[in-house]
């Protein structure tokens, strides 16, 4: 035990010594730093603006003034998605999700207006983001300090006197871990604590959505997936043959999990769940629409059944229309459900295909996991979206059920005002528990804990047969 | 002497293990990328074929109705944009913007188009392109294959050997530059060009575009080659340059690029989208529901849609015109003021993108391609101009409550995409490329300068 303290502390003051480590460590820090506080300028900025524009939508839905429920079922409603505390620290998939859905009768649509549409092609080469510099930049540091923690000894012909000395090869490995992990310390705590602090400062707290446990579980993500880092680069280095060998095979690794595995992943998703084109999901919705019955002979159809003494014998014959209007209101709606669902379910298809690459890339489980804490990943946006369409359908009971029962003749003469507008509630939507997100990617978070524990083993394996020259 | 040198470094190239291994797994990471954007491309092509014989978007279902505000708008024309010509090569901005707009002869939604759809992970991601191994891999390959130009050769005391040869160092490097530059650009050129060629209509500007992405790969490898060239004429040791290297790599490559974007989205945000949403809905406001109230006195007065007759019709298509209007107009301010405020902001971020290579690389890439941003703002402005034919035919009919006969129908205006002339891409591109030649010559020079005094 002592031996390996002695081995962490000399390693780490190796380390501390070398001025390209410091100069590294300090970017480091400073691009921790910038990714947090631009992150939670950038996450506080967008919520504002998707309050202000849901209460002042609130206004506008109830000082419409006096019209049909039919026409004020046109009129419609926009629906803003609630920005996620945490995707300052991992904003996810937000830029490339709508931020509004337009609710209206006759017709569902996606959320629009993603803000990659509007942003400058250049942002499609990433942006930096706490997450990304934890993910991809802190991996590369660890490179640097593991690659050559055997390698380099056996280069120097120093670690068969080092063995000869007395100390076991388990307190050397857990003495070169250490001693790689106190340096990274020198990264993570100061950039932990000012983001931290800049974290709490920013954003108060939300009592509706308490972020305590997914911050937490963000937090140990992190670290877990730099343990692993450490755990790959030690293994590597007892096992090349030169430090050389140890650099290229794991940066070749980073760069893999980095930048290749992303986007081959998703191709590969994509490939054998073909997802349609925008033309072609758009043709499939109207060429069923196409198929149905024209409105004359809807109404019709219903007269017919109402003259069969289908309806209670109290329903006066102008409602007939409404009642058509119901039911065409209804098939409309369950067709696009019925699409929608096919097309999330594509998706949620391709989103496991992808997940599935994370048994073989650490960095990708560990990004869909960040993803899912911060509740910015693609499950949280389907939930809003189902929110989002419960709501429209609440909506459209309330206001075409006030047309049904309102027993006018004439359908259409018929006015209501703010109490009719006032018994549809303001949207509103909980973020689902960090245990729902999680297991909602149970599979990343299982193959990420796999690699923790093969890393180990594979370590403490690869330390104990390693070549001494 | 310099051919002799270069023939030399060749050959001893061909029996290492290592470059080997390093040109074989360039080659079929290049090889999957383009073949899987010439996938992506052919599919898109037949999708747009698909639906270039059915003009609107249910036509040719069972209830062809010729009606004029059927016609006109609710299928509408559809507008669509085949795949550009070098879309094999870079998807570029083609999984944001959608390929097709729905044009309907009324003022207000009068160019409807639905977002792209595609997987957000996907567009996260980043596709897996010609234009993305060109970006990010080809320059790490070339810092992996130069990072010992002359290093260990000096370090083993062989270079020495060879100098005391009728050869100077200058010719010495360049031999084993011009080996080093081919190995990797004369695949990278082949398999992109190659495959886009094999399964892409190569008509029109396809063959200008290919120089030009030729040319683009050319200086922005120069670049990197420079910058190899002047570490190593550092005279450091091969494993310090190789640190150095990739230092640099990560810095230009991904550290630079992410950096000017999250630089791009806390100093130039772009106007929200939100905001001009609530905007859009309090202006149109009154207009809205004037209009409603005037469409729904009309149904008042006119309960069932059986006995409206023609005139009643017309009445109803005149007032839906007049409220689209009156909306359309106010909504057309708001619009513009946004619009104005995207573009201002999109021209001063673009500025900071001179910062790295990559950054002016991708742009210079996706536009010779043709999946840049432009070339889909110049489908949407065609589309705006057509839209105003397609009103001018069908308005009048609208609003006259008239059912078309077929010829009527199949004589409305038609609309074919028109990309724009080659000259204007090239215009754009010169530039940049002649920036990216010019730094690529400076950090060449500056490294043979900095050869002069190397130490043996």
């Amino acid at each position: 035990m002592r031996a390996a303290l002695t081995i962490a502390v000399k390693d780490a003051t190796e380390i501390w010594r070398d001025g390209r480590f410091r100069f590294a460590a300090g970017l480091l820090v400073i691009l921790l730093i910038a990714a947090i506080a631009g992150g939670v300028h950038n996450q506080s900025e967008i919520a504002r603006q998707h309050a202000d524009a849901q209460r002042a939508e609130r206004d506008v839905w109830l000082d419409k003034g006096d019209m049909n429920p039919h026409a004020a079922a046109h009129y419609g409603a926009f629906v803003f998605k609630p920005v996620q505390p945490l995707s300052a620290i991992d904003p996810g998939l937000d830029p490339f999700v709508g931020v509004f859905v337009f609710l209206e009768a006759h017709k569902q649509q996606l959320a629009r207006h993603r803000p990659i549409e509007d942003a400058t092609p250049t942002r499609r080469l990433g942006q930096l983001t706490p997450a990304s510099a934890a993910l991809v930049l802190l991996p590369l540091l660890v490179v640097a300090l593991t690659f050559s923690s055997f390698a380099g000894e056996r280069d120097q012909g120093t670690l068969r006197p080092l063995l000869a000395m007395g100390i076991s090869r388990g307190s050397l490995l857990a003495g070169k871990a250490v001693g790689a992990m106190l340096p990274l310390a020198a990264v993570i705590v100061p950039a932990t604590i000012v983001g931290a602090a800049i974290l709490f400062w920013n954003a108060p707290a939300d009592p509706n959505a308490p972020i305590g446990a997914r911050a937490a579980g963000l937090g140990l993500l992190y670290l877990v997936h730099t343990l692993i880092w450490i755990g790959l680069g030690l293994a590597i280095s007892a096992r090349s043959r030169t430090q050389g060998a140890a650099l290229v095979v794991l940066l070749a690794i980073w760069f893999a999990n980095a930048f290749i595995l992303p986007s081959l992943a998703m191709a590969a998703a994509k490939w054998i769940d073909p997802s349609p084109s925008a033309i072609e999901f758009a043709a499939s919705i109207q060429d069923e629409k196409d198929s149905w019955p024209s409105w004359d002979a809807r109404v019709e159809g219903v007269m017919q059944r109402f003259l069969d003494g289908e309806f209670e014998s109290t329903m006066a014959p102008a409602n007939v229309e409404v009642v058509a209007l119901l039911e065409s209101e209804a098939d409309e709606t369950a067709l696009y459900d019925r699409r929608f669902a096919e097309l999330f379910e594509r998706y949620q298809r391709q989103a496991r295909s992808f997940e599935k690459v994370g048994a073989i890339a650490p960095t990708l489980a560990a990004r869909t996991l960040s993803m899912a804490l911060a509740g910015t990943d693609e499950s949280h946006d389907r939930e809003f979206a189902a929110a989002a369409t419960r709501y429209r359908t609440a909506m459209l009971t309330t206001l075409n059920g006030e047309l049904a029962s309102s027993g006018r003749f004439n359908t259409f003469d018929y006015t209501r005002g703010r109490d009719l507008w006032e018994k549809v509630p303001p949207f509103d939507y909980d973020v689902p528990s960090a245990r729902w997100a999680v297991s909602q990617v149970a599979w990343s978070a299982g193959a990420l804990a796999a690699w923790l524990a093969a890393i180990a083993l594979a370590a403490a394996w690869s330390v104990s047969s390693m070549r001494l020259e | 002497m310099l051919r002799l040198l270069t023939v030399h470094e060749w050959r001893l190239w061909r029996t290492n293990p290592i470059v080997r291994l390093v040109i074989a797994s360039f080659a079929i990471t290049l090889l999957a990328a383009a073949g899987l954007g010439a996938t992506r491309a052919q599919r898109e092509r037949a999708t747009i074929a698909k639906f270039e014989h059915r003009g609107g978007i249910g036509q040719g279902g069972p209830q062809l109705s010729l009606r004029a505000d059927v016609a006109a708008n609710e299928r509408g024309y559809l507008a669509l944009l085949p795949p550009a010509p070098l879309s094999a090569l870079a998807i570029g901005q083609g999984d944001v913007y959608p390929n097709y707009i729905k044009v309907t002869a009324r003022s207000l939604d009068a160019l409807v188009s639905g977002d792209q759809i595609e997987h957000p992970l996907a567009v996260a991601s980043g596709q897996f392109d010609a234009a993305f191994v060109v970006l990010f891999l080809y320059p790490l390959l070339i810092f992996a294959i130069s990072f010992d130009l002359t290093a260990t050769e000096r370090d083993r005391g062989t270079l020495r050997m060879v100098l005391a040869q009728p050869v100077t160092l200058g010719e010495v490097v360049a031999g084993k530059m011009i080996v080093r530059i081919m190995k990797l650009l004369v695949p990278l050129l082949l398999i992109t060009i190659g495959t886009a060629a094999l399964f892409s209509p190569t008509g029109g500007s396809f063959w200008p575009r290919a120089a030009l992405w030729a040319a683009a790969v050319v200086v922005y490898g120069a670049i990197w080659h420079g910058i190899a060239l002047v570490v190593n004429a550092r005279g450091f040791t091969a494993p310090a340059n190789a640190l150095i290297l990739a230092g640099i790599w990560l810095l230009f490559a991904v550290v630079g690029p992410s950096a000017v974007n999250l630089l791009i989205a806390t100093s130039y945000p772009m106007p929200s989208r939100v905001e001009a949403a609530v905007q859009a809905r309090a202006a149109t406001q009154e207009a809205t529901v004037q209009g409603s109230r005037q469409l729904g006195q009309f149904l008042q007065d006119h309960p069932t849609s059986g006995n409206v007759g023609r005139d009643g019709m017309r009445q109803f298509a005149l007032l839906q015109a007049e409220r689209d209007k009156r909306v359309a107009d106010r909504l057309a301010t708001v619009e513009a003021t946004f619009n104005a405020r995207l573009e201002q902001q999109r021209r001063l971020a673009s500025w900071l993108s001179v910062l790295s290579p990559t950054m002016i690389a991708q742009g210079v890439l996706l536009e010779v391609a043709g999946t840049g941003t432009e070339r889909f703002d110049h489908f949407r402005d065609e589309t705006a101009a057509f839209q105003q034919r397609w009103r001018a035919y069908f308005e009048p009919r609208v609003l006259d409550a008239a059912t078309l006969t077929r010829e009527e129908y199949e004589a409305a205006p038609g609309f074919a995409y028109v990309d724009e002339p080659f000259s204007l891409t090239l215009r754009r591109v010169a530039a940049p490329i002649m920036v990216m030649a010019v730094i690529g010559a400076v950090l060449i020079v500056i490294g043979f300068r900095g050869y002069r005094g190397y130490s043996l």
